[in-house]
């Protein structure tokens, strides 16, 4: 086995060197083949012979952590960061070129809230997001975002897994199976929801046919208690210097063992591993243990579960966790087909000032050129009013699912800030001009992290499989 | 064998050899570009192909059947014929097409600049230079394809996985070899591995310590860690017989069956769940165990492998048939994931698990397009979807046992009893309550027969002012009596005169009938002549109004004093049973309101759960069975919006192709397919399936892949053996090649590292020593379940429990219930297979969480405490000492060390002081020998 004595990457978290080259993509023969053709190799996978170790990217990327701020059930473009003033002329009246959604939808519907311009470049952002607004100069604003269907099952599987119905890993998989992740005391995906699963349960970070270990870690941010939020990070009943001393009979055990065993490193991985597992149980506990914060830094995340888990999230990739996702919250919170006012005013009143401290913290900390934060949902909603019908809507007040147009914003990481690419049509119905599906924006996101989406591959049944399948566009208008 | 070198040569050569034939294929290609013209093709002529033109014209996406993305592909041209000449612009039709000239002008929507239009007619005119992938030429990965009749041909002409396994001479032991060893390695499987060892001057290692066999023979055949005393029985006296005997006896355990029937279900994706529903729906699968217990009991019973495939694959169409208990078999197809109902996605699970999973051939990827790499067309992926669309799951399955008699049993069927009088009820209350409130809105149905209200503009009927929403049901039969109804006719007549006349003259009509009614009563209903002559009508309204007061009259008045025959006839003609305004009970949900389906559909569920979840009731099996047969449409692209040409059911061509019988699905005759002695793929895959599991590591390097992109088996020869002995000497018996196997010198050698291996064979692929292995999740658990003195091997299987569940210690782990939507994060940091896709062989991974759960598990802090209640029963009256004795021989079947025993002593001493009783000093001992390597590894 290949095994670099080097500070971090002595990770023994073993694939075999001979199962990494068969699995991703890459075996002898296609190494061969592929010098023989362009001298090029995957560094992705060449360099490595563990599964969570840090692996070199492709090329040079300027993003080394994501944090995914996923608003499920599909947040309203139209009334967040893509303004349509037609909407206001057009008001109870049908507009033309009404595309069929989920449901039937009628007139338009004006956006009910206020809008105003923001940083140096202008970004229109709606009250509802004055604190991210704050950052409008930082922010790469995508308003020309489609998906291919109006319903959240397949929408949230392709925004998260890039297929619609097929079991494939998520993106936070396939970025930690690519690049590993810098603590290896923490997992290197981390998923936080509070309450529950969203909808679609734990197929939004599942590993698929990826090695188990890049499954996203879920966490569950409503407890606070770390001892809940992380599995077994402490024992049941022994404290630290009890279980210490037990620990270390175990090592000396286990040293014997291995001197028997001509220091087979399958075994010198798995006494690795143990001593990690020692380290993780502070370090888990410390980085998800918000009460450690000053009472500023907690007062300005605001006091709730998205000020908690946003400042976690902050807390992970400070530590160096690859891939963060930090949903709204259990089921479809965003979806509000109903009285959207007061829902989406509720909704961003409680995330709007700890996205804004996110972003101050990472700014603050140096931490943004390499952090992408991603803001969206799996699509967005009508231009036009759902009607009343009975699926439980009685109230012509809100809008229905829709993926032909919706934004999503990004900003660190390498993307251009105070940018806004694309745009939907006078209505926002649909993503006429630049228009970016899904797979362009995976394409993008790993593009910035320095993995190129058509060589980020996993042999499976037979077939080199990537995030983006055969689709996907790095679309450099934003980057940097 | 072939070296390293030679196999990394061989796949190079596969790589050429390949490419070599579209070389072929495409006639006149230029030859290789200078550096300018290269320079010039990369760095302006791909660049604009690439950004312009490949969205529609590359790879799969091949609009008009034009791909720009390889040069042959360019010549050869799409529908239109070749899109470039060489040398001539003006002749070329991709010049003509970006210069818009033509009526197919490219790209439709977004011209190319003046400036790139030049650089593609200086390309044309400098005769298509192109370099680097595409160009054709090489080892071109780009090229296009050859036609798939010939790559079908040449795989079964040439491909090593398509050629009948064939036996092989023993080869005489090499000189090299000292006569000790030849001696103990002269079993078949032997001495063709000394002979690949030998051809590049390895040698084999010794053979493992006798503890350190037995111990791992137990685990292998039974995942489960020896006595103690076994191993110290067989050290004592430790021979070849000794350890056939031992062989046999564990091969014979139930606990052999199910520790290896853990690893088939791996590759049958088993699960207890369907995977996601919506919100409400029952995702469990209740009877998925008897698939399970039914994999056991055919291993118990050793049997052959083409029968154990043929049931799972067509229990319900062997003939003679197979017993009631077997048709549990065919849960193989049916415990896979369900996809929110998607057919296409179901039918793509079963064909990938029938294809990749028992034959190692990758068809699912042709859903979408022929095969890019193994032979194998759409076509031969939508015949084998014809037959998969032409079986179904029935509404109830068939049970296939008694349920045990006994109190359990009794109070199951009392409760069944009464969930069903539950459906019956809500049914009734709910045909009432339509009924009730179709008689209150007896005018409205009249005046549908007359005025009928609009509808909505997704057809649906409309609600009324008072929320009543009309029935379609009871309109249409509402509008068969009336407008069947003669002028005459005693109650309807009236209406049936009237019921067409427009609004102005309806007054008029309405009068000029009445009056006559004054003169001839007797033919009128006099209940109608009464509410008509006094109410006088004269809108379509008011007349249907006046109808709907007899009708709620006539409704109402049965069985009173009220009643008269003239009501009895209203009664007789639209509100008895059989009448338009009456809900038949079998008509209940057609008419039932959105939350009284809900609540049939829970009530509905609490019988299923109660018949899959309750004690006491009849197992059933999750069968597939025989639909009405039909031949599927090739879904362009898998689109089913794309429907193509009808394909009949068949087998893939690759495999002889043969048509599937007119009046089946074609199930049996694919499992006859498969396990046909002549299929040269079965065999190879569970042999391959079956060394990779006894060795750590498999023959072919790609597990579950025998196809073109497989890496071939370095040691062909031996597994050629093997697959055909399997057959010929063993007749299919998974037990006589698993003997065959664990007898071999192979598998009995050290797996001390060697140094003389260590750079020349790191990867062991000369298997010149045994593998180290980790134990399974499953194995792990259940041994320390074992050292725990919990593990009962009684357990007959049944509903599956929770395994991390403290009070479930005593249940082996395969008896784990598995939803494959919430998968338990221990189970998956364990590297458990992906129960979504058929798994060969589980990926192991070494985390850190791993180790979190040997520090911090509340399941091994359990087991550790009873493990030191154990060792302090088995020391009686011995103290610490002997504690440490018995706790080592409980946990590592093995006596301590005497430093081990100081080690343990010692830290009994240290830790005197403050111990604590929750977790007291033995029990952390315990827990630290249990947290070991050597627990959690097999030399």
């Amino acid at each position: 086995m290949h095994c670099q004595p080097t500070a971090t990457s002595c990770d023994h978290d073993m694939l075999s060197r001979r199962s990494m080259l068969t699995r991703s993509g890459m075996g002898l023969g296609w190494l061969a083949a592929a010098h023989l053709l362009a001298g090029d190799s995957n560094a992705a996978a060449s360099s490595g012979s563990s599964s969570l170790a840090p692996r070199s990217p492709h090329f040079a990327g300027k993003a080394r952590a994501v944090i995914h701020i996923f608003a499920n059930g599909g947040p309203s473009h139209l009334d967040t960061f893509d303004r349509k003033v037609a909407l206001e002329t057009y008001a109870g009246r049908e507009i033309p070129g009404a595309l069929p959604t989920e449901r039937r939808t009628g007139a338009a519907l004006p956006s009910p809230f206020t809008f105003s311009r923001h940083g140096e470049s202008g970004l229109e952002v709606s009250e509802l997001f004055s604190s991210v607004a704050r950052h409008a100069d930082r922010l790469c604003v995508v308003r020309s975002m489609h998906a291919d269907v109006p319903n959240h099952e397949p929408s949230l599987m392709l925004m998260n897994c890039g297929d619609a119905r097929l079991v494939r890993p998520a993106a936070g998989a396939w970025v930690t199976y690519g690049l590993g992740t810098e603590n290896q005391n923490l997992p290197g995906f981390v998923v936080m929801c509070p309450g529950g699963y969203p909808i679609k349960g734990t197929e939004n970070w599942r590993n698929a046919f990826l090695p188990g270990a890049f499954q996203g870690t879920y966490i569950d941010t409503n407890k606070r208690n770390v001892d809940e939020l992380v599995q077994h990070v402490r024992h049941p009943i022994l404290g630290e210097g009890m279980q210490k001393r037990q620990f270390d009979l175990t090592a000396q055990l286990d040293r014997r063992h291995l001197e028997a065993r001509q220091h087979d490193p399958q075994l010198e991985a798995r006494l690795a591993s143990m001593e990690l597992a020692w380290r993780m149980q502070s370090e888990a506990g410390d980085a998800f243990d918000v009460t450690r914060e000053p009472k500023h830094v907690l007062d300005r995340y605001g006091d709730g579960v998205q000020g908690r888990q946003m400042l976690i999230a902050r807390r992970l990739v400070e530590r160096g966790v690859r891939y963060v996702q930090v949903w709204h919250g259990a089921g479809q919170p965003w979806d509000s087909h109903e009285h959207i006012e007061k829902n989406h005013r509720r909704l961003a009143g409680e995330c709007d000032q700890a996205i804004g401290a996110l972003l101050d913290d990472l700014v603050g900390l140096g931490l943004l050129e390499s952090t992408l934060v991603l803001w969206g949902g799996e699509f967005g909603r009508t231009p036009t009013v759902e009607l009343p019908n009975d699926a439980g809507v009685s109230v012509a007040s809100g809008r229905d699912h829709n993926h032909h147009g919706f934004t999503v914003w990004m900003a660190g990481g390498g993307v251009k800030g105070g940018y806004v690419h694309g745009a939907t049509d006078e209505f926002g119905f649909k993503a006429v001009e630049k228009r970016m599906h899904v797979h362009d924006l995976q394409a993008t996101m790993l593009h910035l992290l320095g993995l190129n989406h058509e060589r980020l591959t996993y042999r499976h049944s037979g077939r080199d499989f990537r995030l983006t399948d055969i689709h996907g566009n790095v679309i450099s208008d934003l980057l940097a | 064998m072939p070296s390293r070198l030679q196999l990394f040569l061989c796949l190079v050569w596969l790589a050429i050899g390949l490419s070599g034939g579209h070389f072929a294929a495409a006639a006149n290609l230029p030859g290789e570009p200078d550096a300018a013209a290269a320079a010039f093709f990369e760095t302006k002529v791909r660049p604009l192909l690439v950004a312009k033109c490949h969205d529609c014209h590359s790879g799969d996406t091949s609009e008009g059947g034009l791909r720009l993305d390889s040069l042959p592909a360019l010549l050869t041209g799409g529908a239109s014929g070749a899109a470039a000449v060489a040398g001539e612009v003006d002749g070329s039709l991709l010049i003509s097409a970006i210069r818009r000239t033509k009526v197919a002008a490219m790209p439709p929507d977004d011209p190319l600049s003046s400036e790139e239009v030049a650089v593609l007619e200086e390309w044309v005119a400098r005769g298509l230079p192109w370099s680097g992938p595409g160009s054709g030429r090489g080892d071109d990965p780009l090229a296009a394809p050859p036609s798939m009749d010939s790559r079908i041909a040449s795989a079964q002409a040439s491909h090593w996985s398509f050629q009948p396994p064939r036996r092989h001479e023993l080869p005489a032991t090499p000189d090299s070899i000292d006569a000790p060893t030849a001696e103990r390695w002269h079993a078949p499987i032997d001495r063709l591995m000394l002979r690949d060892m030998a051809a590049v001057g390895a040698r084999p290692s010794p053979p493992a310590e006798p503890a350190v066999l037995v111990r791992r023979l137990w685990f292998d055949l039974t995942g489960l860690p020896p006595p103690a005393g076994e191993v110290d029985a067989f050290c004592e006296a430790p021979s070849q017989a000794a350890y056939a005997t031992l062989v046999d006896r564990l091969l014979a355990s139930p606990e052999h069956a199910e520790h290896w029937a853990r690893r088939w279900l791996d590759l049958a994706r088993y699960a207890d769940t369907m995977g996601y529903a919506f919100d409400g729906q029952e995702s469990n699968y209740p009877f998925a165990w008897t698939y399970r217990d039914w994999v056991v009991h055919a291993f118990e019973a050793d049997m052959p492998y083409d029968r154990f495939v043929t049931l799972q694959l067509a229990a319900d169409l062997v003939a003679p048939p197979a017993a009631p208990a077997d048709l549990a078999a065919l849960g193989f197809l049916t415990v896979g994931r369900t996809f929110l109902g998607n057919t296409h996605d179901i039918i793509d699970d079963r064909i990938d698990l029938v294809t990749r999973g028992l034959m190692g051939l990758t068809v699912a990827c042709a859903r979408c397009h022929d095969h890019k790499y193994e032979p194998v067309s759409t076509a031969d992926y939508y015949a084998l979807h014809g037959i998969f669309a032409s079986c179904s799951i029935p509404e109830e399955l068939p049970v296939i046992g008694e349920a045990t008699p006994g109190p359990e049993a009794d109070s199951f069927a009392a409760k069944m009893q009464e969930l069903q009088q539950r459906i019956e009820e809500h049914t009734q209350a709910v045909y009432e309550r339509a009924t009730r409130e179709a008689i209150a809105h007896a005018a409205d149905y009249f005046l549908e027969t007359s005025r009928p209200r609009a509808r909505g503009a997704d057809g649906r009927t409309p609600v009324l002012e008072d929320g009543y929403e009309l029935q379609q049901l009871l309109i249409d039969r509402f509008t068969r009596t009336v407008t069947g109804a003669a002028a005459e006719h005693p109650v309807l007549g009236l209406w049936t005169q009237v019921r067409s006349v427009g609004d102005d003259t309806f007054a008029e009509a309405t009068r000029a009938i009445l009056a006559t009614w004054e003169q001839e009563p007797d033919s009128i209903n006099q209940a109608i002549r009464e509410e008509m002559l006094s109410a006088r009508p004269e809108t379509p309204q008011a007349l249907a109004e006046a109808y709907g007061r007899v009708v709620m009259r006539a409704s109402a008045s049965d069985n009173t004093a009220e009643d008269t025959p003239a009501l009895a006839a209203v009664r007789t003609l639209l509100t008895v049973p059989g009448a338009p305004l009456v809900v038949l009970p079998e008509e209940a949900m057609r008419v039932a309101r959105r939350e009284e389906r809900t609540e049939l559909r829970k009530r509905e569920r609490d019988i299923t759960s109660h018949q899959g979840n309750a004690p006491g009731g009849p197992p059933r099996a999750m069968v597939l069975q025989e639909a009405s047969v039909q031949n599927s449409r090739i879904l362009q692209r898998g689109n089913p919006g794309r429907p193509g040409d009808v394909v009949p059911r068949r087998m893939p061509t690759v495999l002889g192709g043969l048509t599937a019988a007119e009046n089946a699905s074609g199930r049996l005759q694919l499992a006859e397919v498969i396990t046909s002695p002549s299929n040269p793929l079965t065999p190879r895959l569970i042999v391959d399936w079956a060394w990779r599991h006894h060795f750590g590591q498999g023959l072919v390097a790609t597990p579950g892949d025998l196809g073109l992109r497989g890496e071939p088996p370095v040691h062909a020869d031996l597994l050629d053996d093997l697959a055909q002995r399997f057959i010929d000497e063993g007749g299919w018996s998974l037990r006589w090649l698993h003997r065959e196997i664990v007898m071999s010198s192979c598998w009995q050698q050290s797996s001390a590292l060697r140094d003389d291996l260590a750079d020349r064979d790191p990867d062991n692929l000369l298997f010149a020593r045994a593998n180290r292995q980790r134990l399974s999740w499953e194995a792990w658990r259940d041994s320390l379940a074992t050292a725990a003195g919990s593990l009962d091997l009684s357990h007959d299987g049944g509903p599956g429990i929770d395994p991390l569940a403290i009070e479930n210690l005593h249940v082996r782990s395969l008896y784990a219930r598995l939803d494959r939507q919430d998968v338990p994060g221990m189970l998956r940091i364990f590297d458990i297979a992906n129960p979504d896709t058929a798994v060969h062989v589980r990926s192991q991974t070494t985390v850190p969480q791993q180790s979190l759960a040997v520090l911090n598990a509340p399941l091994m802090v359990e087991a550790a405490r009873r493990l030191a209640a154990r060792a302090t029963r088995d020391a009686g009256d011995g103290g610490d000492e002997q504690f440490v004795v018995h706790l080592w021989r409980a946990a590592l079947s093995r006596s301590p060390s005497d430093d081990e025993v100081a080690a343990g002593l010692g830290f009994l001493t240290t830790e005197a002081e403050g111990d604590v009783d929750e977790f007291d000093r033995h029990a952390r001992l315990a827990q630290a020998v249990l947290a070991t390597a050597e627990f959690q590894y097999i030399d």
